[in-house]
């Protein structure tokens, strides 16, 4: 079962360049996949076009089976939910409660219910203790954990991040990425993010590299980096493992190619210990 | 002469409720013509510190000494404009102070504001920008309409335009992507050991310390807890586990690698040099 | 910005703190209008006396109150000076040169000033009192039934609570600018005029830029989250009106009319 299917995809802001062009993608329900490529590669404006929030020039957005039109809009966004780069500028109540209320008060959701909703999504998000806090006294980690947990309130099958882990501290970053993999693993729910990491590329279960606007590759990350070379051609970076590996090769060390740091120490230890 | 803080503490709002105490006690020098690392979590006081060396913020108790200025607390301190044109500071997000119509009006603004002729600050304004990697065609376009990574180029040029001696920058490359964020430390080197540029760098990211700076100066609870050169601080992993520091990837496989009883020697501090110490003892056990 | 008191909120734990919006706008109301019936001195007192009981419970400090009025000292003094020029009714009470000061000119500049002091009381208590976003809430209530004639309470609330949601992120965002300029040796105090003119534009320029993408992403993240202006919604917060809130208005209406009775029946 899918839960994206995007075929053909096209977008112009300006009408003359497409900042999106013929985008090709599918993504398998309950996967992690993560979006790479430079900035201006295209990537943010595929999340908006799938989220509704623009409309595409051609092409087809298929979400759960349905596909997204003017009608259905409102209906399938409360299966997929997203979550934006800049931790101010979503955070729209005046304070945590009232920020996961925005999004209940939109879809109607009785005001007798409410409390129990927002206390079950912030207790998920570890934010019980900030109920009443405003967001000017929360660190950035806490506001996207906020926006996250406004996100899961609507139960979506789908999150999208938008490269939410940009604007934060190594500790805010940890605390998100830590919070998707939950979202993933423990409730099933498939994830589609945007970013700039490699490193998070190299966990997530298939890889979509943007450039230009268009899909250059796309498939699992193993498949991403067999090609390097094409890898560098669209300005990315190999993961550290893979470079290291790399100069082992240079030394006349040939290893398969891990991608994780995990894998490849384990490797090596093994060949180490090999008499 | 290099920039000094001598008991330095500085307190926002006192004598309210909200009385904070940002940086408290700080003794600390930074070295004339090196690269400096600032690091230290959200809240430690970096942004606070560095907004004393070119007098944005002054210290509630204490002295700074910036070259051949003196910066005490409880006096007010003289000449403002030479420390300013002398120390360039690149805010986070610089991007956002670019308003004129023009890329190069908007980079000869500074050094117009030090009261040089429109003529000699555009002359300074066009250097910067080529040395920033903006050609000539973009002198005449409007900062507005450029990427997020050119518009945060003709910023710093906008400060490198002043002619500064000394440049703070204070998270330069946050948002920007992986190819952008090399492309701009590569930059930072070029200035620091071409152009002779002290430079003090308030960052997050570790393999940019590693592979860019000189020296590193730990911020904890308003103090520097640490400083130390870079090689002195990734020797091994354990300074970093004790801040709470993820360390480079480099760091992370050579200590892991010798805690699987690979031999590798302590300074190792490049990619090749490992995969060379690594190579020859998986060979010489295969 | 630490200093002004006018219309701060001022979160305290308190009765007042804990009264429904709408009764207190609505008593505001009520006194207002009473303040302008000319109940004489009985009539002041009878407010002031009331107003003292409600700042009292309210647990604001005198100080507070205090600092709200003192801009008015300033305003006392012109009055008193355009009262002196130009009313000659009354006991003459002293000359200074050729200027006498009667004694009606004294009690006219009083007269208006415990007005206006009692005003500013009346104000401050609400402001000091109500989160701005009850306030907005309250508003929306009582804006509720002129939505027949087109007033759109609810998206004015919602903008009102928007704008106070981000009035501290633009001022943390204009101190950011002005030093970013500051760096870069804009001196917002001295220079000539045109110096003057770029300075001020080198804060305005960037303020919108970031100010207009700060508002893209706020419709992006509203419009995600599923809001759609003018379709209906729901609301978290209900105001109810308890018995402290309709013995507030009662109060209120007591005091109103009583000045009414001061003023025209006695």
């Amino acid at each position: 079962m899918k839960a994206v299917e995007v075929k053909d995809l096209t977008f112009s802001y300006d009408q003359e360049t497409n900042a999106v062009e013929g985008v090709t993608f599918s993504v398998e329900k309950g996967t992690y996949t993560t979006i790479i490529g430079h900035n201006g590669s295209g990537k943010s404006t595929v999340a908006k076009l799938i989220t509704g929030l623009l409309e595409k020039k051609s092409g087809s957005i298929v979400i759960d089976g349905l596909e997204l039109n003017e009608d259905n809009l409102r209906e399938l966004r409360n299966r997929i939910g997203i979550v934006f780069q800049n931790p101010d500028n979503q955070f729209i109540g005046s304070t945590v409660r009232d920020d996961i209320a925005f999004g209940l008060e939109n879809h109607c959701v009785e005001q007798s219910e409410m409390d129990g909703i927002i206390e079950e999504f912030a207790a998920k998000v570890r934010m019980s203790d900030y109920l009443n806090h405003e967001p000017t006294r929360l660190s950035g980690g806490q506001k996207q954990r906020v926006a996250i947990a406004g996100v899961l309130a609507m139960h979506p099958d789908i999150i999208v991040f938008d490269e939410a882990t940009s604007m934060l501290d190594p500790q805010g970053k940890e605390e998100i990425k830590k919070l998707i993999n939950e979202l993933h693993h423990d409730r099933g729910l498939t994830i589609l993010s945007i970013t700039h990491d490699i490193e998070e590329v190299t966990a997530g279960d298939y890889v979509i590299a943007m450039n230009r606007g268009k899909v250059a590759v796309c498939g699992t990350p193993e498949e991403l980096f067999r090609d390097t070379d094409r890898l560098k051609s669209i300005g990315l970076q190999l993961p550290f493992a893979l470079q290291f590996e790399e100069e082992l090769a240079k030394q006349g060390v040939k290893i398969s190619r891990n991608i994780t740091m995990e894998g490849l120490v384990e490797e090596l230890c093994r060949l180490n210990s090999n008499m | 002469m290099p920039i000094k803080f001598e008991h330095v503490s500085h307190i926002y709002s006192d004598g309210t409720p909200f009385r904070y105490v940002a940086l408290q006690d700080t003794n600390l020098e930074f070295r004339e013509g090196a690269f400096t690392a600032l690091i230290g979590q959200t809240g430690s006081g970096k942004s606070t510190l560095v907004q004393h060396i070119n007098a944005l913020l002054l210290p509630s108790e204490g002295t700074v000494y910036v070259m051949d200025r003196e910066i005490k607390a409880g006096s007010e301190p003289k000449g403002l404009k030479s420390l300013r044109k002398d120390v360039g500071l690149v805010f986070q997000f610089p991007e956002y102070q670019l308003f004129e119509e023009t890329v190069l009006k908007d980079v000869a603004f500074g050094p117009k504001n030090f009261g040089i002729s429109q003529a000699e600050a555009e002359e300074k304004a066009k250097a910067a920008l080529r040395l920033c990697g903006l050609s000539q065609e973009y002198d005449e376009r409007s900062p507005l309409e450029l990427s997020g990574g050119q518009k945060r180029r003709v910023a710093i040029a906008g400060i490198l335009a002043m002619d500064p001696k000394v440049l703070v920058l204070d998270e330069p490359t946050a948002g920007l992507d992986p190819q952008g964020a090399l492309s701009m430390m590569k930059l930072f080197r070029d200035l620091n050991q071409k152009h002779g540029k002290t430079i003090i760098m308030v960052t997050h990211d570790m393999e940019q310390v590693f592979s860019f700076c000189d020296e590193v100066v730990v911020m904890e609870d308003g103090r520097p807890k640490i400083q130390t050169t870079v090689q002195e601080f990734f020797r091994d992993s354990s300074l970093c586990e004790e801040m709470n520091i993820l360390p480079p990837a480099l760091i992370r496989l050579k200590d892991a690698l010798k805690k699987n009883g690979f031999e590798i020697d302590e300074d190792v501090k490049d990619i090749r040099t490992l995969a060379k110490l690594t190579a020859k003892q998986v060979k010489h056990h295969g | 910005m630490g200093n002004i008191t006018l219309g701060r909120y001022i979160p305290l734990d308190s009765p007042i703190h804990k009264l429904d919006p709408r009764a207190k706008i609505g008593a505001m109301l009520l006194i207002l209008i009473a303040i302008f019936f000319p109940a004489g001195w009985i009539g002041y007192a009878i407010i002031f006396a009331a107003v003292s009981y409600i700042i009292i419970r309210s647990r604001l400090s005198i100080s507070f109150i205090w600092k709200s009025m003192r801009p008015m000292l300033i305003m006392l003094v012109f009055l008193l000076i355009i009262n002196v020029l130009v009313i000659h009714t009354g006991v003459p009470l002293f000359s200074i040169g050729p200027l006498t000061v009667y004694s009606e000119a004294i009690l006219q500049t009083l007269y208006i000033v415990v007005r206006l002091l009692l005003m500013i009381m009346i104000t401050t208590c609400l402001t000091a009192t109500t989160k701005p976003l009850d306030m907005t809430l309250g508003l929306e209530d009582l804006l509720k039934p002129f939505e027949k004639i087109g007033v759109p309470s609810h998206e004015i609330a919602m903008l009102i609570s928007i704008a106070l949601r981000f009035i501290p992120d633009l001022i943390d965002e204009t101190n950011r600018i002005i030093k970013a300029q500051e760096s870069r040796g804009v001196d917002l105090k001295e220079g000539k005029l045109m110096e003057r003119i770029m300075a001020i534009l080198s804060l305005i320029v960037p303020l919108f830029v970031s100010a207009f993408q700060r508002a893209e992403d706020l419709a992006n993240a509203m419009e995600a989250r599923g809001y759609q202006p003018g379709e209906k919604r729901t609301r978290y917060k209900v105001l109810k009106m308890k018995g402290a809130d309709w013995a507030l208005l009662l109060g209120a209406a007591l005091v109103l009319a009583g000045m009414v009775w001061l003023a025209y029946f006695r």
